[in-house]
């Protein structure tokens, strides 16, 4: 059977076995482990286990279980309430204001945990009913909050760039600070948006009444301050020994979880309800990634040792004598479609063995790739049918709000995600400036 | 007629494998033609640098490319493989004990014991510590954490050095954050072409090791499979192999201390050093003690350096 | 034949789960682990075992956790047409698509129960018949006889060296279990079939 056949038949017999609704992790590890018997000749049935082998060495990925944890604790104590209150009475007297702090409170918790269902959380229940209340167009918000809780994975720590480094084989430090300027640039670009659209249709974001200003005393307000201390204190603890080399990158990521615990207990949130709920949806959320990437790596070593990878990249390069940015652009143009309706992991692990060897034969930095693909993957989020943004909206939003609002109200954020996908990919410095600072490039 | 198709894994990671392994590769195939083509992968790629001897013993994969230790065979040489502590001067010791001494004999039987063909043994690099900051004296290895090898580490304890495993890849952060304080992983050829250099400042030209001893192997099935002509071509092409690392690295190390300006060399007085040795020989009759196999290893060792010795410049320089 | 199922299901279910609800506290015992490193490093000198013991509990976390995390459902389906399908439906295609779950988790066992016969020092081509004669030995002549079978034993190159049989023999216990939790699954569809159709 030719490489290129091969390449075909695996792809696409996945992506049957996704339509069937079938778990995700048992799609793409059937798919391998049929694949590794009936093509790879002696020995390819042990490779789905060496896989776990594998994963057990890659060390980085003791972040994920604790990133996880921190985000439960953090969205089901609610000790990021004060934050939101802080931005509130800050914020609210501007036109447009709330929704703006709500995006400047996205980013603080995007600080503090590696994935956006923490974000989401924290919206969807604490900021949506608030920015409703104060007649705040329903649309627009509910595209504020899915929008910003998904720069949980473009701003540091972020699970998803820990899940890319380990496919790629790229560090994890670098492509974390390379998250920072990017994840800030789309934050501001969110911000413009609204500013501009409140402009031009006040009746989007009314600010808040002179009467309820005047209900907050300066003292309040200087003392809702304090709250923006918390994600600092979080964020320096877990950082800060980790860029002075006092602790791994794991070690931090211990530290970042057992800080927001710590912060929750000494706020008296820690009840019982919370910790039982965090600890069991960490287990049960580490376990869907691990899961997901144990059968992705079997698969992309069958697929890899197969000789499918070598086909791509001579259909691309060779037969079909594309440039490298063209290539490039076909590429996420791809995951721009294939993010409509696969999970972000499935998306990487279908795709990487194909591009990320491809676009480091094509000159490209990986890293700064890996940012691109995780743009895309915010993308992903919020494009239906398949966006986790957009269940958890479905699951947490008040009734008011239905799934035809959810889907409007992702269109303008979407547009302005690919401008930044755009900014990036033209301006490269924007992802590789610090990384390069930092460590000294 | 189909073509036979190999895998084949190396343990270097993809940047040192386009020189260690790949043009070889690249010879054999373009010789064989349409009768056997060999696909070559790099570190991890097919299965992980721990599994991979099991690997080629199921014929998951059929060839590899690594030292006994890094890839953790189950035989009585494992020990030896690698860096072994202060063993070998220069990169042709190696052919010379396996072809000369009989390590090859002893090493083809251990492993076809664990049905392996081994098909040959090469050096590479010496093993020099590449630090933050400058070693000038034994003591200035006290309590520094190095990313070493198991059996190196094990070694280098006795001096105060605490010997630290990381993933290859995370190495170097970890010597930028200072979570290392260095490496004794490689020579400076090493050093320069996977980036430690920019992150570490000193090169202590006191080797832990002379050369690196790295192998061929194939699964013994497969091997035994193969007509006689394709036999001959992969071992000829695993000596050419050879034979590049020989002056890819030798003539590496030289250039880079004269010229390369990333790393400023410091020494270890010889006198000190003595001290190093002496304990190394100590070492080595510990293993030897451990089994037979490694007692007969230990001894052609020996007997190995006091040739070398006796033979005097330019073999050997010192004068103990 | 409908009792029997349901009786698998309880006990089943309920072993996972209560396996499960043990093992989802290993994310605090991996913290100890780490904030020891941490301080071992700080303050002594950094021991050598904290790194892979974290992992070693890591691969233990989510691989017998796993059975538990398919009960809670954690698992995630692409539902671009699943998402519309009617309950029974969905029961009808789930109970036939399990079974490529299960197929999945057969290999991986197996490859696991050769893999751990190779950790405890069996190279040969019958790592089942070996890891049988073995626990029968154990069983009928005790733990010395059994301990004269195994060869090498396999060890990770690290400083720290552990053995590697641990882990391994872990990670089969909780495939094994993983296996028995998507036949509970399975049942539940067939069950759940009949009542619609009853
Ligand atoms: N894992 C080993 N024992 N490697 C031996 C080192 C050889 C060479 N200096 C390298 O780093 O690749
Ligand atoms: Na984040
Ligand atoms: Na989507």
């Amino acid at each position: 059977m030719s490489y290129e056949v091969i390449a075909l038949l695996m792809f696409s017999t996945m992506m049957l076995m996704l339509m069937t609704g079938q778990r995700v992790f048992a799609a793409i590890g059937f798919v391998a482990t049929v694949a590794g018997i009936l093509l790879w000749g002696v020995g390819g049935e042990d490779i789905p286990f060496s896989a776990a082998m594998k994963l057990m060495k890659w060390y980085p990925l003791l972040t994920l279980p604790m990133f996880i944890f921190m985000g439960y604790v953090m969205s089901e104590s609610r000790i990021a309430d004060d934050l939101y209150r802080m931005f509130h009475v800050w914020m609210g007297p501007v036109r447009g204001g709330l929704a703006i702090g709500t995006i400047a409170l996205m980013v603080l918790i995007s600080a503090m945990n590696g994935l956006s269902v923490a974000g989401m959380a924290i919206g969807a229940t604490i900021a949506l009913p608030e920015l409703l209340r104060r007649n705040y167009d329903k649309i627009m918000v509910t595209g504020v909050i899915q929008a910003g809780a998904s720069l949980g994975i473009l701003v540091p720590p972020s699970v998803v760039l820990v899940l890319y480094a380990m496919i790629a084989r790229q560090p994890v430090g670098q492509l974390w600070l390379a998250g920072v300027l990017p994840g800030l640039m789309m934050a501001a670009l969110f911000v413009i948006y609204v500013y501009l659209r409140c402009l031009v249709q006040p009746q989007l974001g009314p600010a808040m009444s002179q009467e309820e200003r005047e209900e907050v005393t300066m003292a309040e307000k200087l003392r809702l301050l304090r709250a923006g201390i918390l994600p600092i204190v979080i964020f320096a603890v877990m950082m800060v020994p980790f860029v002075k080399g006092w602790t791994s990158l794991v070690e931090s990521s211990a530290i970042g979880a057992i800080a927001s615990f710590m912060a929750a207990v000494l706020k008296g949130r820690m009840t019982r309800q919370v910790f039982e709920v965090s600890v069991r949806q960490t287990l049960g959320i580490s376990c869907m990634f691990m899961w997901i990437i144990l059968a992705a790596m079997a698969f992309g070593a069958i697929f890899d040792g197969l000789g499918a990878v070598n086909a791509i990249r001579n259909l691309f390069t060779e037969q079909m004598g594309l440039s490298p940015w063209t290539i490039l652009i076909l590429m996420q143009l791809s995951f721009l479609v294939m993010g409509t309706f696969l999970d972000d992991t499935a998306m990487l692990v279908i795709v990487a063995p194909l591009y990320v060897p491809l676009v480091d034969a094509l000159g490209f930095d990986l890293v700064w790739y890996g940012i691109l693909y995780t743009i895309t993957t915010q993308i992903a989020y919020m494009t239906p049918p398949f966006g986790y943004n957009l269940f958890l909206m479905r699951a947490m939003a008040p009734p008011s709000i239905n799934m035809r609002d959810i889907y409007r109200s992702i269109v303008p954020f979407v547009f302005v995600m690919i401008l930044a996908l755009a900014l990036v990919m033209i301006f490269p410095d924007i992802a590789m400036w610090l990384p390069n600072y930092v460590y000294g490039k | 007629q189909s073509t036979i198709k190999w895998r084949m894994q190396t343990y270097a990671g993809s940047a040192l494998a386009a020189h260690v392994a790949k043009p070889a590769i690249d010879k054999f195939n373009a010789i064989a033609g349409d009768r056997m083509q060999i696909d070559l992968y790099s570190a991890d790629e097919l299965v992980p640098t721990n599994e991979l001897f099991r690997a080629m013993q199921r014929g998951t994969i059929d060839a590899v490319q690594s030292d006994d230790d890094s890839m953790a065979s189950p035989t009585e040489v494992t020990v030896f493989g690698g860096y072994f502590p202060l063993t070998l001067r220069y990169s042709l010791d190696v052919p010379v004990l396996f072809n000369r001494y009989g390590l090859d004999e002893i090493w083809k039987e251990e492993y076809e014991k664990v049905g392996i063909r081994h098909v040959s043994a090469g050096a590479w690099d010496p093993c020099n510590f590449a630090t933050r900051e400058p070693v000038n004296s034994l003591k200035d290895l006290e309590g520094k954490r190095i990313f070493t090898f198991p059996t190196a580490g094990r070694f280098l304890a006795q001096f105060g050095v605490v010997p630290v495993t990381l993933p290859w890849e995370d190495i170097e952060v970890a010597l930028q954050t200072g979570e290392l304080d260095g490496v004794a992983w490689s020579g400076i050829t090493e050093d320069y072409t996977v980036g430690w250099a920019e992150v570490t400042k000193y090169f202590v030209s006191n080797p832990i090791s002379g050369a690196w001893i790295g192998h061929f192997f194939a699964n013994m099935d497969r091997w035994n499979e193969l007509p006689d002509d394709l036999k001959l071509l992969f071992e000829v092409c695993c000596e050419q192999s050879h034979y590049y690392r020989q002056h890819w690295y030798w003539g590496g190390e030289a250039y880079l201390r004269v010229h390369g300006d990333k790393l400023e060399l410091t020494s270890i007085p010889d006198e000190e050093w003595a001290q190093v040795e002496d304990a190394a020989e100590k070492f080595w009759d510990e293993v030897a003690s451990e089994s037979d196999t490694k007692a007969k290893v230990v001894e052609i060792f020996k007997q190995y350096n006091a040739d070398m010795r006796k033979a005097g410049k330019p073999y050997r320089y010192e004068s103990a | 034949m409908q009792k029997a199922m349901l009786a698998y299901i309880h006990v089943v279910d309920g072993m996972n789960r209560f396996i499960g609800r043990i093992v989802m506290y290993l994310i605090f015992v991996m913290i100890g682990v780490l904030l020891w490193s941490t301080s071992s490093k700080v303050f002594l000198t950094p021991a050598n075992w904290t790194l892979e013991t974290a992992q070693f509990l890591m691969v233990a976390y989510f691989i017998l956790g796993g059975p538990y995390s398919i009960q809670m459902g954690s698992n995630v389906r692409m539902d671009l047409f699943y998402g519309d399908w009617s309950l029974r439906t969905k029961a009808w295609v789930d109970a036939f698509t399990v079974f490529f779950l299960i197929f999945y988790l057969a290999i991986l066992l197996v490859g696991g129960l050769g893999s751990l016969a190779y950790s405890l020092g069996y190279f040969g081509p019958e790592p089942f018949q070996f890891l049988g004669s073995l626990i029968w030995t154990f069983v009928t002549e005790g733990k010395g006889a059994a301990q004269e079978m195994l060869g090498y034993l396999e060890r990770s190159p690290t400083a720290w060296r552990p053995v590697m049989w641990p882990i391994k023999l872990l990670t089969c216990i909780g495939v094994f279990l993983m296996i028995l939790q998507a036949l509970a699954e399975f049942f539940r569809d067939v069950t759940r079939l009949r009542e619609v159709a009853d």
